[in-house]
């Protein structure tokens, strides 16, 4: 017999494996044309029921933006709620995505035939999220695209900063990502607290107003949510003239929260690892 | 390298008992919150106490019913599944400790045909999974080649799986387990599902495995199965090997008894009692056939021309008639009733 086998097993064929799972995740993405509605579509539908409000209650001579100006020291509020909007968005879809691709793989019967590989199996969780990553910031310039063209949005920041926002907002949104991926193997009422983490985010992180009109408590706990910083930051850095001292103090609070968001995310994936190889609780569906 | 393929020492499994079953024996009160639910559940033991050696080269089929613990056993063994309590290592590695030497010994296909990806054609599968198994690139290509060349899938290698037939979704699913030329092959299943033909060019491929040098650990339900391809034979029943031998070695511990096997239509459950209480009767197991009110009653006797008048005059009651009757050497079906005291499918 060929007695002995083909594998070659070491860092770089655990590269490669993770890169085998980004387009195989990548290939089938494609092959769902149901991307083309999240993509396109979804960033126009969804804002639209605030910015009515927002232009209804701005009254027929725009007196309404003055007080909104007062309070948030912007006058381009079309894209205030899109921006928040759209980082909701994000979130929500990350935590749908990533949240539930372990879970997915669980219902197609993949997950198993995966895990029995010698490969490291993080790289299941990171590598499915690698697509997804990169459709969002799709999403989010498409976005950006259809509000200056369709509402009229003037993004008068600067696109660099912008840009270094998203890069610091992408760890803490994956790493609840990843936590959510995790808890969900092992949990069965998991779209309740999908509902409830993005209710959180909508009402605490001002999508479509300015923490300011919270009251105190709220504002405390918004305080610990990443997506409030998120918001904020990318609000300063794309709708008006900022410096980068002016996010700074956002950008630092990001970087503590991905890290332990992060951190947080792997831990609880090596938790669910060890609990489902003893409850079996990987193979159920 | 360790002398056999696969050893077990006292493998047990325990399962915290599925919510649905607990919640028959303890009224549960409903929480919100999913996690951590710390009340200690109730356990059931889908393996309990197994031992095993396989040896290297043979084929070792692992013969039971539905829920009998085969699954869990590979499971344990594929490092799925952390044994409760126990021992087992497959090539000399030890499935908790050596965890990762364990999934580069083996080609592990779980039963049903979903451990592939439907949305992705057989090659493609074929070339992801060669990767999360470390084949070099340049290998793995020429590898994927053979193999679907080898299952006689090359026409259809560029399709999507969701376009294949059952047979055709296994052979990629043994694919993908032959990539990295394993020394030792799980085979949880492998013919379920089916239809003959198919059923049929399988085992012949499990035999070509088993000649190519590869040790075979397989489960099944069917026992014509585990007789015709297995070197030596493990029943389970309820977690626990009953009997372990060579499928002859299995029939000759029956062998004096005989069997006879009659086909009635319409059963009453009384008649069965009646033959039970016969003298010379050892067990009765009826099973229900295909046709309507049709069934097939085995019973196991040391002789069976002492019994046979009593045995035709007894059946031919309320109803119940007798339609045919052999007498036949005991197959390992029979050898199962004979241990357990009941059919191996139901
Ligand atoms: N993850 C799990 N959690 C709880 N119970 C389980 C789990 N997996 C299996 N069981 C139970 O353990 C027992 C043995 O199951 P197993 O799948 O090993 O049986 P099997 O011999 O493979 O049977 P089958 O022919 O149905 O495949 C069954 O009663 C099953 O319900
Ligand atoms: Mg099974």
């Amino acid at each position: 017999m060929e007695s002995t086998t083909l594998a070659r097993t070491g860092v770089i064929s655990n590269l490669r494996a993770l890169q085998a799972v980004i387009s195989r995740e990548w290939t089938i993405f494609m092959r769902y044309p149901s991307w083309i509605i999240s993509l396109f579509i979804w960033p126009l539908i969804f804002p639209m029921a605030y910015l009515l409000t927002a232009r209804a209650f701005s009254g027929p001579d725009n007196t309404g933006l003055l007080q909104f100006q007062a309070a948030t020291g912007q006058s381009e509020y079309i894209g205030f709620i899109a921006i928040g909007t759209m980082i909701w968005m994000w979130q929500n879809v990350v935590l749908w995505n990533v949240g539930f691709a372990l879970r997915n793989e669980q219902h197609r019967g993949t997950l198993e035939s995966n895990w029995m590989a010698p490969t490291w199996r993080f790289a299941f969780l990171l590598g499915s999220s690698v697509p997804q990553l990169v459709s969002m910031l799709l999403m989010l310039g498409v976005s950006t695209l259809e509000y200056t063209l369709f509402f009229g949005v003037r993004f008068e920041g600067s696109l660099w900063l912008s840009l270094l926002v998203i890069l610091f907002a992408i760890p803490p949104i994956y790493g609840l990502g990843f936590t959510f991926a995790s808890l969900v193997i092992t949990a069965r009422e998991a779209n309740a607290f999908v509902f409830l983490v993005r209710g959180v985010v909508m009402i605490f992180c001002g999508i479509t107003y300015p923490i300011a009109v919270l009251p105190g408590w709220m504002q405390a706990i918004a305080a610990w949510l990443p997506q409030t910083y998120i918001i904020r930051a990318f609000r300063t850095a794309a709708l008006s003239a900022s410096s980068f001292d002016a996010i700074a103090p956002d950008l630092l609070m990001l970087a503590l929260f991905g890290a332990f968001w992060l951190c947080l995310g792997y831990t609880i994936f090596k938790w669910m690892e060890r609990r489902a190889r003893q409850t079996g609780a990987i193979g159920q569906y | 390298m360790s002398d056999w393929a696969v050893v077990t020492e006292n493998l047990v499994k325990k399962f915290p008992q599925r919510a649905q079953a607990a919640e028959k024996t303890e009224a549960k009160k409903k929480s919100f919150w999913p996690f951590g639910k710390k009340e200690p559940r109730p356990m059931f033991t889908a393996v309990d106490g197994v031992n095993l050696q396989i040896k290297r080269g043979e084929i070792f089929g692992l013969l039971g019913p539905n829920g009998a613990g085969k699954s869990t056993t590979i499971r344990m063994l594929c490092t799925l599944l952390e044994p409760t309590s126990g021992r087992a290592a497959v090539n000399g590695f030890d499935v908790v400790k050596q965890a990762n030497e364990v999934r580069r010994s083996l080609g592990t296909v779980l039963a049903g045909e979903r451990s592939i990806y439907w949305k992705l054609s057989g090659r493609e599968n074929l070339t992801y999974f060669a990767a999360l198994n470390h084949i070099p690139p340049a290998v793995a290509k020429k590898r994927v080649d053979d193999l679907i060349e080898r299952m006689e899938l090359k026409e259809r290698a560029d399709e999507l799986v969701e376009k294949y037939s059952t047979g055709m979704r296994q052979r990629i699913a043994i694919s993908r387990a032959l990539l990295a030329r394993p020394p030792i092959l799980l085979l949880d299943e492998p013919t379920l599902g089916l239809d003959p033909q198919a059923a049929r060019n399988l085992r012949e491929l499990i035999v070509d495995l088993q000649k190519e040098g590869h040790t075979i650990l397989l489960t099944t339900h069917y026992m014509e199965e585990a007789d015709q391809l297995s070197d030596r034979i493990g029943i389970i029943d309820t977690g626990k090997i009953i009997a372990l031998d060579t499928p002859e070695g299995l029939k000759q511990r029956i062998d004096q008894a005989e069997v006879i096997r009659l086909e009635v239509s319409g059963w009453d459950d009384k008649i069965g009692a009646q033959l039970r209480s016969v003298a010379g009767v050892d067990t009765l197991t009826p099973r229900k056939l295909e046709q309507d009110s049709q069934w097939e009653i085995s019973l196991q006797t040391a002789n069976s021309r002492a019994i046979l008048p009593v045995v035709v005059e007894k059946v031919n009651h309320n109803g119940t008639r007798l339609l045919n009757m052999n007498i036949v050497r005991p197959t390992l079906e029979d050898v199962f009733i004979n241990l357990t005291g009941k059919a191996l499918r139901d």
